[in-house]
């Protein structure tokens, strides 16, 4: 048998050369990861690269985005997926398809930063100019914050990951960092970006500017209240670029898209980009599953003249006189996803002077928002009510963006007002999928 | 026809009568007449021959024959006929009658082996052959699912009633967890594609290319299961090998014209019971006024409940609501027809088989048909005495008229029949149509459905034999397999998919293999007692698949269908390619007929794997000892015969991973803005191998008085390691995984094949034939456990076994409370992940067939039942309809939910109402997962075959008629429609039934002619 096996084996060895480049076959869609980021073209591909992870369906094209606003408290749920009821309810179960899939995107999304921030400072083409990396970079930096500053605020400390995996056990086995450090590599990283990005306005794309944006919220979540008050400001004086607009509806109705509302929105063509949103806010005359509605209590505050004012444009009724959210309406699903508009800044630093004990100039830019929503001054007196003023406020404006639950959960008042009794869920629990096949993971308390 | 008949039987007869020609004195004259033992039929051109002389004769037309003979009676008369076995009988008179007894079957049996055939007393491997012509009457759409319980150890669920569709065939067990598991298909030497080229969603499920065959043109079907039988296919073998011959003509035999037509009927034999309109309402009001008592800060009273008086707010009393029936108006009773004509024949060097059939179904749902219509060409051709070259051509177009019947909202037909709440009209206000629950509105998905897909297929082989030697032939041959798949969908704005103003999707799906082969083939007899061959040969594979895809959105209105009419366009294009280079070896050496032994190997290089391990080694052995050859068993006459066979060896699987998978790969594809952008795809893995399955196998075959009672016995033992596997990686690494061997699978099992003939007396025979067998499937490793299916419900981890259910135990209903006792197995205090565990999978204890078979006179009868055991199924369509009401105006609410606890004391299995997946109705709660044993009356056959002496005077040679019908009767305890119901074609996620149509139960009348 082993002789067979020799003279068989021998014989291959001559007809293996032959076959060695029939059996050589390249895919066309593809290419090879070894050779990836080497131009000036690849360098410009990979950042967008970047931000496609960033928009994809389960990180703010849907899943992620929906984990803030389902949590909160202007939601219902009319489809049978528990993993919606989940969040509703407020208890998220470590098998919650949601969760995971919105993992998977964002650490997906850092593992494409990384790749620019490794590769494209070691390029050398001629048609690369220093800005341009520069400005890669920078935008690749801007967008691993935004990514560690989601995956603190929605559980913790996560594992930091700064180099781009290259081979199945590159990046494996890291244990989770602390809340604080991942918010510390959140800092790092808006620093990085900061010098490194001009300060040019593009709404859907990241400059110095946008990073400010960030740095104001990233600030508020830290309650460092004055440096928030500092960087919202800088960027609520370029009025020339950044104004709330009139009225509430101009920034989303009639396939409006990059306006001076908008400091940073995710741009999908409807084609080859596809913002999947529409489809679970939308009834089944517009072609969607209405999955998600606003709740009655929503419905009734969007439509107080005195709350909710001209936002309740955010809602309407389908022929079945059901109400659904109306904000991602677009076909082909081209609605821009918003990550960070003008009024988030005003009410940022409308919360960072109350918390400063400024109540004046708190209401000053409290009212900016509303008197845009065509309402009345808030009333408000002392500093508890400017606050809640606040809260409130943003409970509408941003009644179907991802606020609600951060929030809440930011400003520690997650038992008064969802009653959350048990201060484990805060935070979520890491996908079960995650702690399984990655031992040096831990899962939250309480899971 | 009649006359050309005598002239055959005239020039058959020539050489005996010349031999006859010496008879100088009479002493006796002789008639006689020879029949068949069973049927009484004559029999024409049987030889007589009176021993020791080399006088003889043959039957007339009539069967009868005369002799003049100088002997004297009394003497022996040799009686022989092709198919019989031969008769010697005393003559004491004349004007006698001779019955022949057909040649018991299984032992000339020729069977169809890995690049040849043997005697099925020379076989050492585990192989089954199935007559096509006993199944093809079953209502399917392909002849595979046809075949369910007629194999023993392959297992068949056709887990839809929609014709077309794939079904899952599984040859002893499953092998692997993210390759394939299908078997590997070759007809007439050609490897064929049987992954489905669908890409339109139709909630799961996908069609089959298998149904582009004409079961009518096959002419047998072998099933290769042990490794000793399918090692010469080792690259793809580990599944097993399904090898099928098509119709070929016969040299020096007149044409022969066979036509069948047939004509049916099948229509659902249960559907859902649902509440009506009143039930419904009631639960959902009792279920508001539950959660208000649980949680008051909720503010839900009797005051306040939905279904409360108009004049209050409400939606009416749950008596004044009215019930809607929309199953009625989904299912139908569904037509068939079938029409097959061709035509065989040979000259002294030509021969040739032409078919054509046409085969038109419609599924029991509207609006869904399945049609085919074939045409087959196989010709060979002799050169000259030592070469021969034929062609095998099979050309199809299957169009089917497609719908959504499985999961999803969108389209979905079953969602807008079943689950829509029974109490909603199907108008609003307006009186216009409207889509309830999130779903479309069923008249509206009827009356605009418009996906369909045409399938052109075209397999064809060309093929060159060479007689070198007296012993040694070459054979070169070329394959091509070739499938232009053609999809197209238009959703105008009536309907979900296509608001606002219209959708069409255009997609052009092309697989082409093409395949080489050269064999090199010696066999020689060397003295009395030695046998030896040898077969050296390579195959070139090389498998090609795109795609083109287009679609459009936004039309003036529904006048226009065509994406050039579209306001936006958008398309993108597929390619990828895989080639496959194998050397295969085999030597068989039999002595004395006794003892049979061979080797044989295969070599494959795929270029789907790492650099470092595209070759993969294929080895297996086999003996056999043939007991009754023996001496001492010669002569034991209860004992017909006895064979004992054994064979261990290794079998290969790549199919099913992606033509790259052990490449790292950056796409394209990740733009940004509407401009390009690229992004890491899949890490590599360079030493990416084949999957590899070692089996053994023992076997006995042995018969017994006289061959009327055969068995089969074996037993197999598989172990798969290097399981290709998309192993999962931390997905902080940005890859949720990569392609890699890390899986270990075992399959072990028994199988048990009984025939036996009960009745052959006179021209009555009553046949009957059983099979059983069990296989146990194991998870061995598993470095992470995988979750599949809807809402995880089937659970892969290690010990357990591949397609486990993962749910909540439920102990029961409390008496006193109406809630639903969990089993909290961590005992932390709650209900949580941790305590969902592994309850049955969708593995049978054992399954099988048993087949009946009666002939009287020219009467037929067949009765065929399928069976399977202690598997388990997931009824999610409860799980949807038993909310409770919780679900309110959102889902329908089955009957079954009225059993619910009301007050204490009920004992009852449906909880009280209350929120979903709070408590009571759970996701993945244990009592939906139901028992899906299963014993079903698969077909009923009668036949009836006019006298061959009043058909042949109007030149007909076969006149049948006959009457089948398919699932006529289930016996089964699952309370959904259909045990064998699976909402997926995903093999890793079968045994969920969600709004599946069932199998229909069918009836057809046919006709078989042939002249």
């Amino acid at each position: 048998m082993k002789l067979v096996k020799n003279i068989l084996s021998m014989s291959l060895v001559v007809l293996l050369s032959s076959c060695e480049k029939f059996l050589e076959v390249n895919p066309k869609e593809s290419i090879s990861d070894a050779v990836t980021i080497v131009d000036r073209t690849s360098a410009e591909t990979a950042i967008r690269g970047v931000y496609s992870a960033l928009a994809s369906g389960d990180y703010y094209g849907t899943s992620f985005q929906s984990i803030g606003y389902l949590s909160g408290d202007n939601i219902q749920w009319t489809g049978s997926q528990s993993q919606v009821q989940e969040f509703i309810n407020k208890k998220v179960n470590a098998d919650n398809a949601t969760i995971s899939s919105a993992w998977v995107a964002i650490y997906r999304t850092i593992n494409r930063a990384n790749n620019v921030i490794t590769k494209v400072a070691n390029v050398t083409d001629p048609q690369l100019t220093q800005a341009l990396k520069n400005q890669y970079i920078g935008e690749a930096y801007f967008i691993r914050a935004l990514a560690y500053f989601d995956l603190a605020r929605t559980w913790g400390g996560v594992p930091l990951i700064t180099v781009p995996t290259v081979n199945p056990t590159d990046n494996v086995g890291l244990k989770r960092s602390t809340q604080a450090e991942t918010y510390a590599q959140v800092l790092k990283d808006l620093e990085a970006a900061e010098p490194l990005l001009p300060a040019t306005t593009d709404r859907f794309r990241a400059t110095r500017k946008t990073v400010w944006a960030l740095r104001a919220r990233y600030h508020l979540y830290q309650k460092e209240w004055a440096k928030a008050e500092e960087y919202a400001s800088k960027v609520i004086t370029d009025v020339t670029n950044y104004r709330l607009l009139k009225p509430f509806s101009a920034f989303f109705a009639n396939d409006a898209r990059g306006t001076a509302e908008s400091i940073f929105e995710i741009f999908y063509n409807g084609t080859t980009e596809v913002n999947s949103h529409r489809g679970q806010w939308q009834p089944q005359t517009n072609g969607g599953t209405r999955q998600w509605a606003p709740n009655d209590a929503l419905v009734a505050l969007l439509n107080d003249p005195t709350v909710g004012g001209n936002r309740s444009t955010l809602v309407a009724k389908d022929n079945q006189n059901r109400w659904y959210g109306n904000l991602y309406y677009r076909n082909p699903a081209s609605d821009p996803s918003y990550i960070i508009r003008i009024a988030e800044l005003y009410l940022i630093r409308a919360e960072a002077l109350a918390q400063q004990s400024k109540l004046n100039e708190a209401l000053v830019d409290l009212n900016l928002v509303r008197d845009r929503a065509g309402i009345a001054p808030s009333t408000a007196a002392t500093k508890d009510n400017v606050l809640l003023a606040i809260e409130n406020e943003r409970r509408v404006e941003f009644a179907l963006e991802p606020h609600r639950w951060f929030d809440i959960v930011r400003t520690g008042r997650a038992n008064t007002v969802f009653g959350v009794t048990d201060a484990n869920r805060l935070l979520l629990p890491i996908p079960v999928q995650q702690l399984l096949s990655d031992k040096s993971l831990e899962q939250n308390p309480g899971y | 026809m009649k006359g050309r008949l005598l002239t055959w039987v005239f020039m058959i007869s020539i050489p005996i009568f010349t031999i006859a020609q010496t008879t100088p004195t009479i002493n006796a004259t002789l008639s006689g007449k020879i029949i068949d033992q069973r049927t009484k039929e004559t029999l024409i051109g049987a030889t007589v021959l009176i021993k020791g002389t080399t006088n003889g004769g043959t039957t007339d037309a009539e069967g009868e024959f005369f002799l003049k003979t100088g002997q004297k009676f009394p003497f022996t008369l040799v009686v022989s006929y092709i198919g019989y076995e031969p008769k010697e009988t005393i003559i004491t008179e004349s004007n006698i009658t001779i019955e022949l007894d057909p040649d018991s079957k299984q032992l000339s049996e020729v069977v169809v082996v890995g690049y040849g055939s043997l005697e099925r007393k020379n076989l050492i491997g585990s192989i089954a052959k199935i007559d096509p012509s006993e199944t093809k009457t079953i209502q399917a759409g392909s002849f595979d699912a046809q075949l369910q319980g007629k194999v023993s150890g392959v297992q068949i669920s056709s887990s839809t009633g929609v014709p077309g569709e794939v079904i899952n065939i599984r040859v002893r067990g499953a092998t692997s967890i993210n390759a394939d598991n299908d078997p590997l298909y070759v007809i007439d030497g050609v490897f064929i594609n049987n992954n489905s080229l669908q890409t339109i969603g139709t909630g799961g499920k996908a069609t089959s290319p298998i149904s582009d065959l004409n079961p009518n043109d096959i002419e047998s079907i072998e099933v290769l299961k042990d490794a000793e039988a399918t090692a010469l296919y080792g690259s793809r073998g580990a599944n097993g090998v399904i090898l099928i011959s098509t119709k070929r003509g016969n040299f020096e035999q007149k044409p022969k014209v066979n036509f069948n037509a047939s004509f049916g009927q099948a229509k659902a034999t249960k559907l859902w019971e649902l509440t009506t309109g009143p039930e419904h309402a009631q639960l959902v009001n009792e279920w508001w006024i539950n959660t208000g008592k649980d949680t008051p800060s909720l503010n839900r009273t009797f005051a306040n409940r939905p279904f409360r008086p108009v004049s209050e707010g409400g939606r009416g009393l749950p008596e004044e609501q009215q019930t809607y029936d929309r199953l009625g108006e989904l299912f139908r009773t569904a037509k068939l027809a079938n029409y097959d004509l061709s035509l065989t024949g040979g000259t002294k060097s030509t021969k040739y088989y032409i078919g054509g059939g046409f085969n038109n179904q419609e599924a029991i749902i509207k609006p869904i048909t399945f049609q085919r219509a074939s045409f087959k060409v196989n010709l060979d051709q002799k050169v000259n005495d030592n070469v021969q070259v034929g062609v095998s051509n099979t050309f199809t177009r299957t169009y089917r008229n497609q719908a959504r019947a499985g999961d999803g909202p969108a389209g979905g037909l079953l969602q807008a029949a079943l689950h829509t709440p029974t109490y909603l009209s199907p108008v609003n206000e307006q009186g216009v149509l409207v889509g309830r629950a999130g779903f479309d509105n069923l008249t509206l998905l009827l009356d605009n459905y418009n996906v369909n897909s045409t399938s052109l297929r075209y397999i064809g082989n060309l093929y060159a034999d060479v007689q070198l030697l007296p012993n040694l032939k070459f054979r070169s041959s070329w394959g091509i397999d070739y499938n232009n798949y053609n999809e197209s969908e238009y959703w105008n704005n009536l309907l979900i998919s296509g608001s606002p103003n219209g959708l069409a999707t255009s997609s052009i799906t092309q697989f082409t293999t093409w395949l080489n082969e050269q064999t090199l083939q010696y066999r020689k007899k060397i003295g009395s007692q030695h046998s030896l061959g040898i077969l050296v040969g390579n195959t070139l594979q090389s498998d090609l698949q795109t795609r083109t895809y287009a679609e459009g959105r936004g039309f003036a209105n529904n006048q226009f269908t065509q994406i050039s009419s579209a306001a936006t366009t958008a398309g993108s294009q597929s390619w990828s390619k895989s080639n496959l280079a194998s050397f295969f070896g085999k030597i068989d050496y039999a002595f004395d007929n006794k003892y049979l032994l061979d080797f044989s190997v295969r070599a494959d290089g795929s270029s789907r794997f790492g650099n470092n391990r595209k070759w993969g080694y294929f080895p297996s052995v086999g003996v056999a000892w043939r007991a009754k050859q023996e001496s001492f068993l010669r002569d034991v006459n209860w004992l017909s015969d006895l064979k004992i066979r054994s064979s261990v060896g290794i079998t290969g699987n790549q199919n099913g991973i992606g033509d790259f998978a052990s490449q790292g790969l950056w796409t394209g594809g990740a733009s940004y803005q509407g401009n390009a952008g690229i992004a890491p795809q899949q890490l590599g893995n360079a030493d990416l191998q084949w999957e590899r399955t070692r089996q053994f196998n023992i076997g006995i075959d042995a018969s017994i008085i006289e061959s009327r009672i055969g068995f089969e016995l074996n037993y197999y033992n598989k172990y798969t390691s290097n399981g290709l596997l998309q192993l999962a990686l931390p997905a902080a690494t940005g890859f949720s995984g990569y392609w890699s061997n890390a899986a270990e699978i075992s399959n072990k099992g028994f199988e048990f094949v009984l025939n036996t003939v009960n009745i052959r007396k006179g021209s009555l025979s009553w046949t009957t034939s059983f099979n059983v067998a069990q296989n146990i499937n194991k998870i061995e490793k598993l470095p992470n456990p995988l979750r599949y299916g809807s809402r995880d419900l089937i659970l892969l981890q290690e010990g357990t076994p591949l397609y486990s259910f993962w749910v909540y135990k439920e102990l029961g209903v409390s008496p006193e409370t109406g809630n639903v006792i969990y089993d909290d197995v961590n005992k932390d205090g709650q209900i949580t992940v941790a305590d969902r565990q592994i309850l049955g999978s969708i593995w049978p204890k054992f399954f099988g067939g048993l087949t009946n078979n009666f002939t009287y006179k020219g009467f037929d009868a067949s009765l065929f039942f399928s069976f399977q055991y202690g598997n388990k199924i997931y009824n999610h369509n409860r799980f949807f309809g038993e909310g409770g009401g919780a679900r309110d105006a959102a889902r329908v609410i089955l009957a079954s939910n009225n059993d619910r606890w009301q007050k204490p004391g009920d004992i009852t299995d449906t909880p009280r109402p209350d929120g979903v997946n709070v408590n009571n109705y759970r996701d993945g709660g244990s009592r939906w997962l139901e028992d899906g044993s299963f014993l079903r009356l698969r077909s009923l056959n009668l036949g009836y075959t006019l006298p061959k002496n009043t058909t042949k005077k109007v030149g007909i040679e076969t006149l049948r008629v006959y009457l089948a019908g398919t699932n006529l009767w289930l016996l089964t305890k699952y309370t959904g429609l259909d045990p064998e119901s699976s909402a997926s074609s995903s093999q890793n996620q079968q045994g969920i039934d969600l709004g599946t149509p069932p199998q229909p139960l069918g009836v057809q009348v046919g006709i078989n002619l042939s002249f």
